[in-house]
């Protein structure tokens, strides 16, 4: 297995005559795995929209995305979830008909999810299974006295949380982050901090967007750097601190971390 | 008319039409979609049945088939047009949303009644075909009126308790995803486009059984009675009654057929009292659902209820 797990390769996106990603000849950046890549740039650098052409909610203009090799550019969005890729948003996004335990267990592969299988009761075994591990992604984010709360009653912050216990729940081999500690509260953060780097050390490959770099710089282990939808600059978190390009288009001159 | 034979006509029409409301629920409150197009799955299930059942053509019928074939096959013939014909329908359309779907959905119904209408080798175009055969309920010693009543809560009750079944289930939670956020749920891996084609025609084929158990009560079917009234007569009845529940949406059938029925069953001393009544109980009709759209009355109760 080759230790590249994500290849984004002269990636462009253009929206009508807008370039939101790929500069002049494309964006490309490599993933490795097991590895912690942060993704960072000023506002409309196109991080979001990275993330939404790796996970198939876009498609590419132009250049190719291949995680382990497959090709994702030309897979539906759930397929490529399918395919060991997880994700959560820039605002969260939870599912309001569902409770919070409910929002997590929807995340699971369930393998009696069909019709069939609801109409001859014989979901109700792998159900409790998928609970107990439900129950245990919830307890890892300070959710579990919310679990049968309607989502409506969470905050903004815990909202987050519950994104990112839905994909725990997942096991995803990749998983990305959109800011995910924006709106959350600093001993939340401590959490989320922990959760991540404990996933790191489970070797599961994360890429997350984050305005906050005290937090990002920290955990990382590699850096992306975006400007105007290029690459600004890539490499380790040290190296970037000390990048001049990146300290005048995104740090700023005063910048100290 | 008789207390006893007006609750016996509402039991039967309320628990045929609860039916589709029952359909239609899972359809739009659960999943989503707005099908204007309703009638056309209950006329392809009608249909379906009297042709599965009727002899063969002879002496001035237009018609091409007749397999003349049991009740029961018939019945079965039934769900599976409805199926079919809601595979055929929901496979194109289902990428669009909202009033884009409902406008579809009613012109693939107005389409499809033009068919019946126009192509008289399906079922005698606007004479329909009559005498269509029924399983008689006498033979179990059950007074025939009776035991359609009983036939139809019986298809009402089963419908009622698939669906719910259904909806307590995996199944019924991805649906609920798909629902609430298509993109979100795309994220965990909800095919959102073959959950949605499940459910349109998951719920297409109890319509297809009533179609057929229509059939069998009124002997007939012909393509003036599966206008677009049908459709708006059990949208109306939906959301009376409110269309989030199951309930609601066998309630909200009974209460509208009841009201037909009382119209209809009034000994008016002349014609003309009862032209005016039956023109009243469709101004009544809207201006009870302008109301209920208007002052969400269920929804007020279920935020009490639940606060």
């Amino acid at each position: 297995m080759s230790d590249i797990i994500l290849s984004v390769e002269n990636v462009i996106m253009d929206f009508g005559g807008f370039r939101a990603v790929g500069g002049d000849h494309g964006l490309s950046f490599n993933v490795k795995r097991g590895g912690l890549l942060g993704l960072i740039g000023p506002n409309g650098a196109g991080k979001s929209t990275t993330f939404n052409l790796i996970s198939g909610v876009l498609k590419p203009t132009k250049g190719r995305v291949a995680m382990d090799s497959v090709e994702l550019s030309t897979l539906k969005a759930a397929e490529i979830a399918g395919h060991g890729l997880g994700r959560t948003f820039q605002t969260p996004r939870a599912f309001p008909s569902l409770s919070v335990i409910d929002n997590v267990m929807v995340g699971a592969d369930h393998p009696e999810e069909g019709p069939i299988a609801a109409l001859l009761g014989r979901w109700r075994a792998a159900d409790a299974v998928l609970r107990e591990k439900a129950e245990h992604a919830l307890e890892r984010v300070g959710l579990a006295d919310r679990m049968n709360n309607p989502v409506a009653n969470l905050s903004g912050g815990e909202l987050r949380m519950l994104e990112i216990a839905r994909q725990l729940n997942r096991n995803p081999r990749l998983l990305l982050l959109d800011e995910p500690t924006a709106g959350v509260d600093p001993s939340l953060q401590l959490k989320l901090a922990e959760i991540l780097a404990q996933l790191h050390a489970e070797g599961t490959t994360l890429i997350v967007v984050e305005h906050n770099l005290a937090f990002l710089l920290d955990l990382a282990d590699s850096i992306v750097v975006l400007q105007n939808g290029a690459l600004l600059a890539e490499g380790d978190p040290d190296s970037i601190r000390r990048d001049p390009a990146v300290i005048s288009a995104y740090l700023g001159a005063d910048h100290e971390t | 008319m008789t207390i006893y034979s007006l609750i016996l006509a509402t039991l039967t029409f309320g628990a045929m039409f609860s039916v589709l409301t029952l359909s239609l629920n899972l359809q739009y409150a659960r999943g989503g979609m707005i099908n204007f197009g309703t009638v056309a799955y209950f006329a392809a299930g009608a249909y379906a049945y009297a042709i599965f059942t009727q002899e063969p053509p002879s002496g001035l019928d237009q018609y091409l088939f007749g397999f003349d074939m049991p009740w029961y096959v018939g019945f079965l013939a039934a769900g599976v047009a409805s199926l079919l014909f809601a595979l055929l329908t929901g496979w194109p359309t289902l990428r669009l949303r909202g009033e884009y779907l409902a406008l579809t959905t009613f012109a693939f119904a107005e389409v499809f009644h033009s068919v019946l209408l126009n192509e008289r080798r399906i079922g005698n175009g606007s004479v329909g075909l009559s005498n269509v055969e029924r399983p008689d309920p006498t033979t179990l010693g059950i007074d025939d009126t009776l035991g359609y009543a009983f036939a139809a809560m019986a298809l009402m009750l089963v419908t009622a308790f698939v669906f719910n079944r259904l909806l307590k289930s995996p199944f019924g939670r991805a649906i609920d995803a798909v629902h609430d956020d298509e993109m979100a749920a795309q994220a965990v891996g909800k095919d959102d486009a073959r959950i949605r084609l499940q459910v349109f025609i998951i719920s297409a084929i109890p319509i297809g059984f009533a179609g057929a158990l229509y059939a069998m009560i009124t002997t007939l079917v012909a393509p003036s009675m599966f206008t677009a009234q049908v459709t708006f007569f059990v949208w109306i009845a939906l959301v009376l009654a409110g269309e989030k529940t199951i309930i609601g949406a066998i309630l909200g059938a009974m209460a509208l057929v009841l009201f037909q029925e009382v119209v209809k069953g009034f000994p008016f001393e002349t014609v003309r009292a009862a032209q005016l009544a039956s023109s009243g109980e469709e101004i009544v009709t809207g201006i009870l659902f302008i109301l209920v759209l208007r002052l969400r009355p269920w929804e007020k109760l279920a935020k009490r209820g639940s606060a």
